[in-house]
Formats: structure tokens, sequence, C-alpha cells
């Protein structure tokens, strides 16, 4: 028996007019991808290399014409709640608290109010926010409101989930705690992610695949399996397992390639 | 021994009163009071007619209230204020809303309400006498015109200063149009609202004391007026105090509160 991926993109061409200059720039090129239930894939590449261009047209913030994009066999049109995006920074709303916050997705849908105060509860335990659930985002650190963006996406149970480099924004060492936290987090929810980021180390700790783009017009340019059980990967126990660490080097070596190659022109 | 103690406390107190915001308000205002009434009484010599002391200033406002006519006018003028501000605010805020969402009619309005947002309340006056008369509905025509422009322009530059990341959170949490308005703009939009009911209520102040002025309907602004024609200066101070009196209790009680409940809670302004 076959399964039907979750998420499936066809021949998918992307060009998008220059904000400025008004000229059309060809940002992804021929993508073919599928991401399965439960998989967690991420995508890694030079910067501009069109990959946050790829999670907004999945995300339904950019439409596309050139190629095929669905998610549970549906065309993608336009944003919904089957497709939640956790976004770099700067996303959560000044104006709710970590509980408003976190059950807006619900509260849109027109759920009961005891059936989103379960859930968001449920989800703050989660990301291990308990005690926070009436501040502000201002009054969190940077960590903890993107452990807020988290809930938010995972609260309105979508389809899959997108990151768009969601920890770049944060320091060195809580990006290494909320790397580890969304592991499980990711494991206790079966969540299928698509995951975008810069950093290769991320990409090989989280992904059970690693797609690496070329420099524009983003191409897929190789896909990487890192099988390493979900529950083994564990930053404390990351450099010394072998696994790991050749995908890690074997992925920096074809970003490597793709950074160096642009230099040359 | 408790004699020493209370003393201390007693310092403590003053520090306390000294070093606090109302505290050192407080200090102010009797300090201003003190040298208001110390200019009047010594420096100038016909107080009554140039500048009359803060007694004689209570003195006419008792005789004013004593007579009945003091509160009829604070509360014509207080009534026309509030009914022609509160129109004026809650017609801007949709009409702000509207453009500030909407392309085509920003395009469409904006330069209009560019031109006439120039043209005073006072400029359109006249004609809004040979319209209606010298009547209460002209002047509250002119405070509804003043308090519109300053709340519509602050919502629309609002609701455009709305970072785009937060409208697309919400349209990827499956939030319709009007749930983004209501959820997303509106409360972003909250600090520039929070200016603009300021300056709007700022200025139908000013319409309304212009307006009964000019349209000789009783009021504050009628009374000062009449109170130089009359020869009543006390009864032209009066006045002005009443007027900053109530903007200051209406800000501090009212905008204030609202204020701090919404824009400084989320943040989104630094006191």
């Amino acid at each position: 028996m076959s399964v039907e991926a979750k998420l499936i993109i066809k021949d998918l061409t992307h060009y998008y007019p220059d904000e400025y200059t008004g000229e059309s720039v060809h940002a992804l090129e021929n993508i073919n991808l599928q991401v399965y239930e439960n998989e967690f894939v991420a995508i890694v590449g030079p910067s501009g290399c069109g990959k946050t261009t790829l999670l907004n047209i999945v995300a339904g913030l950019l439409p596309y014409r050139q190629g095929i994009a669905t998610v549970d066999g549906i065309d993608i049109s336009g944003p919904g709640p089957d497709r939640g995006v956790v976004f770099q920074e700067h996303a959560i709303l000044p104006w709710r608290t970590v509980s408003k916050n976190i059950g807006h997705g619900l509260e849109l849908q027109r759920l009961p109010k005891t059936e989103i105060s379960r859930r968001v509860h449920e989800y703050i335990d989660l990301v291990g926010l308990t005690g926070f659930e009436d501040r502000y985002p201002h009054e969190l650190s940077g960590g903890m409101k993107q452990r807020v963006a988290v809930a938010r996406t995972l609260c309105a149970d979508p389809v899959i989930m997108l990151m768009d480099e969601p920890f770049a924004a944060v320091d060195a060492q809580t990006r290494i705690t909320l790397q580890d936290e969304l592991n499980r987090i990711v494991m206790a929810t079966r969540k299928t992610v698509l995951f975008i980021t810069h950093s290769v180390e991320e990409a090989a700790f989280l992904g059970d695949r690693c797609i690496v783009f070329s420099r524009r017009p983003g191409q897929i340019k190789t896909e990487i399996k890192i099988q390493i059980p979900r529950e083994e990967r564990v930053w404390k126990d990351m450099s010394s397992n072998p696994i790991f660490t050749d995908a890690r080097d074997e992925i920096l070596r074809l970003v490597r390639q793709e950074v160096t190659s642009d230099d040359e022109q | 021994m408790t004699s020493n103690n209370n003393v201390v406390s007693f310092r403590h107190k003053l520090k306390k009163f000294t070093t606090d915001g109302a505290g050192r308000l407080i200090i102010f205002l009797i300090g201003s009071i003190i040298l208001w009434a110390f200019i009047s009484l010594f420096i100038i010599e016909r107080p009554d007619r140039y500048l009359p002391s803060p007694m004689a200033v209570i003195l006419s406002s008792l005789d004013m209230l004593y007579k009945g006519s003091l509160i009829s006018f604070y509360s014509d003028t207080l009534g026309r204020l509030v009914f022609g501000g509160i129109v004026g605010i809650l017609i801007g805020i949709p009409i702000g809303l509207a453009l500030g969402l909407n392309r085509t009619i920003a395009d469409m309005f904006y330069p209009l309400m560019n031109f006439f947002q120039s043209v005073s309340g006072i400029a359109i006056f006249p004609v809004v006498v040979i319209w209606f008369g010298n009547s209460d509905t002209t002047v509250m025509i002119v405070i509804l015109y003043t308090s519109f422009f300053p709340i519509a322009f602050n919502v629309l530059s609002g609701v455009r200063s709305v970072p785009v990341r937060y409208i697309q959170a919400a349209r990827t949490l499956g939030a319709s149009r009007l749930q983004i308005i209501r959820d997303v703009l509106l409360p972003g939009a909250m600090p520039s609202i929070a200016v603009g009911t300021r300056l709007s209520v700022g200025f139908a102040w000013r319409a309304v004391i212009a307006g009964e002025m000019l349209a000789g309907r009783p009021g504050l602004g009628n009374m000062i007026f009449s109170g130089q024609e009359l020869d009543n200066t006390a009864q032209i101070l009066l006045g002005m105090v009443m007027i900053g009196v109530t903007w200051i209790v209406l800000d501090h009680y009212l905008l204030r509160p609202l204020e701090a409940d919404t824009i400084e809670r989320w943040g989104l302004v630094q006191r």
C-alpha cells in the first residue's frame, strides 16, 4: 500500500518582480518535493536561495503559477489553518497574553471556550510555559516568545507545521535548548514538519531528511537522509554520533560549494 | 523616643510626597497659585481689571454658582463637547479604517480629506451659520467637523503601520478579513487611535469655545466672551480655569486609564 504524501510539490517554478527595480527574479526552478506524514524535512541552503519563497508558497502567502502544490491532496490557493507557520520572529500578537495567543487559532475557528482553554493548557505545558499564561509578549524573552509561536501553531492542529528559520533570532544557548525541545515536542505530537534554515547543524540535527538548495534560482541539489531515531537526537550525545557528524559535514560541504561558486562569479 | 520616630516617619512621608509624581504636581500648582496671588495683590495696579487674584476668581465662581448660571453654562458646554466629540470620533474611526484598508477608497477620499483638514472649523463656521443659524446645531457641527480629522488620519496611519507579519500570522491561523480587522488591525492601531483621540478631544474643546463665542450660545465660551464685554476679568479667568481643570480630569480619569490598560500593558509604548 502506497502512502500518499502530506505535502506534494511538483515542477514548481517561480518568478517574482523585484520590489525596487521591477525586474523579474527567478527564485525557484523546477522544485519536486514530498513530505510524508510524521516526517521532519529540513531545507538548508545559502541565503537568498529561495527557500523562504518556497515556504511562503506552501503557506499560501505567495501565489504561484507554474507547477503544483497540494496539502492532503488539496491545491494550495491561500493561507489556511491546515498549514501553520512559525515565523522567524515578531509574529505573536503583542496585545494578546500567552494563552490568548496560543488559543487564537481555535478562537478563530469558533471552538467552545472550555475546549479552547483545555487545549491551550495542554500546549502551554508541552512547551514549558506553565505560569506564564497571563503574561504579555513584551514580558517574555526571545526564546519564550518562540515557544509561544510554536505552541500557537500546534494548538490549531495543522496537517503540516511550516517553520521559517524559527530559531535564527535567539542567542546560541537558547537555540540549542529550543532545538532539543522541538525534537521532544515533535516526538510527542507526531507532527509533520517542513523546516527552513541556513544552519547546517540545525538541519542535520532536526531533519529526517535534509534538502540542500542550490543558490538562486533555487533548485534541489541533493537530499540526505539522516537515520537517527528521534529519541536519540539530543545535543549532548550528538558530537559522538557518527551518523550526525557525517551528515553534517556532507551538508556543509554541499552548501559551501554553492556559496563558493557564487563568489567566483 | 516615640516623638523622634514620628519626626523620622514624617520626614520620610514628606520626602516620598515631594518625589512622587502627583506630589510634585500639587507642589507646583500651589506654588503657581501663590505666585499668581502675589502678582495680583502686590504688583499689578488694578488687579480687578488686569489680573484678579485667585480669591476673586473663587468669589466670582461662588457668585455664579449661587445664581445658578455657572452649572448651566458648564453643563451646556460639556454636553456639546461630549456629544460632538464622540460623534466625530465614532465617524472618524471607521472612515480612517476604511481608508487604511482599501487603496481605492484611500485614493479617492484622501486628497479630499486632506483639503478639508486644512480648512479649520472656524473657517467653515460662517457657512454653517448660514445653513443652520446661530444654533446649537451649528456649534455641534463645527465640533464634529473639527474632531473628525485628527482621529481619522491617525487611524489611517495606525492601520498602515501594523506589521505585515502580524497579518500574515493571523491569516495562516485561518483568520477571515473581518477577524483580521478585529484581532490584528484595530489593536495594532491602538497607539495611533489613542493619539488621535487625544487630539480630537483637544480640538473639540477649542471648537466648542470658539463656536459658543461666535454663535452666542450660552456656555463657558460665551461666559468668557461676555466677561470681556462686562469688564468682569474674574469671570474670564474662571472660565479658563474650568476648561483647563476639566481637560486634566478628563485626561486623568478617562484617557490615561484607557491607555494604561491597552497600549502600555501590551508594551507598545514606554512611559
